[in-house]
């Protein structure tokens, strides 16, 4: 019986993984297709990664995509922190209800979100373009920064910020070397969402991109017509780079240890 | 950082084309000639020549921003918000909409004399007869596209859209899920006008559609289509002629066949919207894409049929890309075939229609 139990969860677990992870390597397999059929495999060639790379609208996209993906991530990260240290240290009332307000761009459906942004744009007569794309990222990026943020800073001793001032730190030491040490696993965790959160937007970004400029998402999304295999190529691109970052965040931390504890061993 | 990148992509593409930019710049300065040097395009996705953008940008020593859209009503949506174009490429019956609510502005045909190009086909078309505002970009039909093998042609042939009424082909049909296109095969079925306003018409119509769902069971698809004709899945299946054309090339068993009793003949043209910013240098930009070489670009990336009558010609002689494709080639001509109009009213309708259709 606890056999065919721990056989069935074995099996769950598994039909689970080929669940996430079957599509990614389909889209893998056929970025090496021959042809250009999107479910019939013909042989091996790169011709869709010449391709890909050959394609100007594709290569513009990715550069957009990247662009507007990096300046959101490093504005919004700096806005969100200090918004979310501010708010710690304001009155109760004011905390409950900014934070209540900055939930509910979460909330809220995209689109609502996108074609207010979009009206907003138009009614002050301001053109859409690069600049209104990523003012429209930076602003959707913020709430997700704070709200992983701000459990950080509950969970800060408030007698540190206060003891650094009494041993002579000046405010900005105060806050440079001990609450943003402090709350940085939340920092990075909110750096990491809004990237990922503006890297695959597509209903927000468009609504307030203007001519010529494209994300990956928009140029995907306008394919449907006739989808061109090079977007397979491009996805086993993105796919590999994220393992190989994936791999690091998770490895280098556990080889920093290993070399602590070494040289603890070591002293 | 941004010239950082794009040198990192020019270096990518040296690696892949064997060369960037290539060529000689020539001398023209955009400014004095057009008064500006960059040109908004908006088009379908999928619908340009590999070289088609950067031969003209050498050209003309300018640059073009190229977006584009899925579908004729999202790029409208896009343009009612504030976006500016200097070229869109949107179809018949939204270009007859814009005509009618003054979105566009009139061609400068002393600039584009590549007009005299234009295929027998696209003259005329009653949206924009005399290509006032519109200057065709491709064209085609909407034919039946079926497998030799298991459907017997003369079924086809005698029975034209009603052979997707045929109990025989049950489970074997791949129906275009598109309000449009289906009501479209049931007026013509019937032997009406595909822009028909009667209720009886209408109603008739309906129940052909009905009948088809019952009896034949069909698969409701949009694109997918095409890979599944490709690969074989189905027997039967309604396309555009561009797609039909293509998937003749992949698949040596599928045959194409337009209907006797007329068909929809459709057209993307090239339109200036009338807040264009660079209205001269768009004219110039049609006259380019109409002459024989961005053409030939064009139709041979894309399958579609060129609105240049050299290309088509071209293409579908002995020896040429299309020969032997009989999707490929629009019939010309015929008076069954109409363009689709505009109706929003009619569209509403046949829209609700089509949802009980299917639901049924």
């Amino acid at each position: 019986m606890k056999k065919l139990k721990s056989l069935f969860s074995r099996f769950y677990l598994l039909l689970v993984l080929a669940f996430f992870y079957l599509p990614i390597l389909y889209v893998i397999v056929f970025s090496f297709n021959d042809s250009k059929s999107l479910s019939k495999f013909t042989g091996f060639s790169l011709q869709w990664y010449e391709k890909m790379f050959a394609n100007r609208t594709i290569m513009e996209s990715i550069y957009y995509t990247v662009v507007i993906a990096v300046i959101a991530t490093v504005v919004s990260t700096i806005v969100g922190t200090i918004a979310a240290i501010g708010l710690s240290k304001s009155r109760r009332i004011v905390k409950e209800l900014t934070l209540q307000i900055n939930n509910l761009p979460m909330m809220n459906p995209e689109i609502v979100t996108a074609i207010g942004l979009m009206l907003l744009f138009t009614s002050l007569n301001i053109k859409t373009g690069f600049m209104t794309l990523l003012l429209a990222h930076i602003a959707f990026c913020i709430p997700y920064v704070m709200l992983s943020i701000m459990p950080k800073l509950r969970q800060m001793d408030p007698n540190l910020p206060e003891a650094a001032l009494d041993l002579g730190a000046t405010p900005w030491q105060a806050l440079t070397k001990v609450i943003v040490p402090e709350i940085m696993p939340g920092i990075v965790s909110g750096a990491l969402i809004a990237f990922t959160m503006s890297f695959d937007d597509f209903v927000i970004s468009f609504f307030t991109t203007g001519p010529g400029i494209n994300n990956i998402s928009i140029y995907v999304y306008s394919m449907y017509k006739r989808i061109n295999p090079s977007i397979n190529a491009l996805s086993t691109i993105i796919v590999v780079m994220i393992t190989v970052v994936l791999i690091l965040v998770n490895v280098v931390p556990l080889m920093k240890e290993r070399k602590l504890k070494k040289n603890e061993k070591l002293g | 950082m941004k010239n950082w990148v794009k040198l990192g992509l020019c270096g990518l593409m040296v690696v892949a084309l064997g060369g960037c930019g290539g060529g000689g710049k020539s001398d023209i300065d955009p400014q004095e000639v057009y008064g500006c040097s960059t040109l908004n395009v908006y088009n379908w996705g999928e619908y340009v020549g590999e070289n088609v953008l950067s031969n003209f940008e050498r050209q003309y020593n300018v640059k073009i921003n190229y977006s584009m859209f899925a579908s004729n009503e999202e790029m409208y949506t896009k343009l009612l918000g504030g976006s500016q174009y200097d070229v869109l490429v949107p179809s018949d019956y939204m270009i007859e909409r814009m005509i009618d609510e003054n979105m566009l502005q009139p061609l400068d045909k002393s600039m584009i004399p590549n007009l005299a190009n234009l295929a027998d086909g696209v003259k005329g078309l009653s949206y924009d007869p005399d290509n006032t505002y519109s200057a065709p970009y491709f064209w085609g039909m909407v034919g039946i596209v079926y497998n030799k093998n298991n459907v017997d042609p003369a079924d086809v042939e005698s029975q034209g859209f009603d052979v997707l009424r045929n109990e025989k082909y049950k489970g074997h049909v791949f129906v275009y899920d598109s309000e449009r296109d289906s009501f479209m095969m049931a007026f013509k079925a019937l032997g009406y006008s595909m822009n028909t306003e009667n209720e009886d018409e209408i109603q008739a119509a309906y129940e052909w559609l009905l009948d088809m769902d019952k009896k034949v069971d069909p698969s409701y698809v949009t694109d997918e289509v095409i890979d599944g004709m490709v690969t074989g899945e189905k027997d039967i299946a309604v396309v555009y002629s561009g797609d039909a054309a293509y998937i003749l090339s992949e698949n040596e068993d599928m045959a194409y066949w337009l209907p006797e009793e007329g068909t929809n003949l459709w057209s993307d043209a090239m339109v200036i919207p009338a807040n264009a910013k660079c209205p001269k240098l768009a004219n110039e930009f049609i006259n380019y894409i109409l002459s024989d070489d961005a053409s030939y670009d064009n139709s041979s990336t894309v399958g579609y049929a060129s609105s240049n009558k050299n290309v088509l010609e071209e293409m579908s002689a002995v020896g040429g890309e299309y020969d032997g494709n009989p999707a490929y080639l629009p019939r010309v001509g015929y008076p069954k075939d109409e363009v689709f109009k505009h109706n929003e009213v009619l569209k509403k309708k046949l829209a609700d229609l089509w949802i009980k259709v299917k639901n049924s």
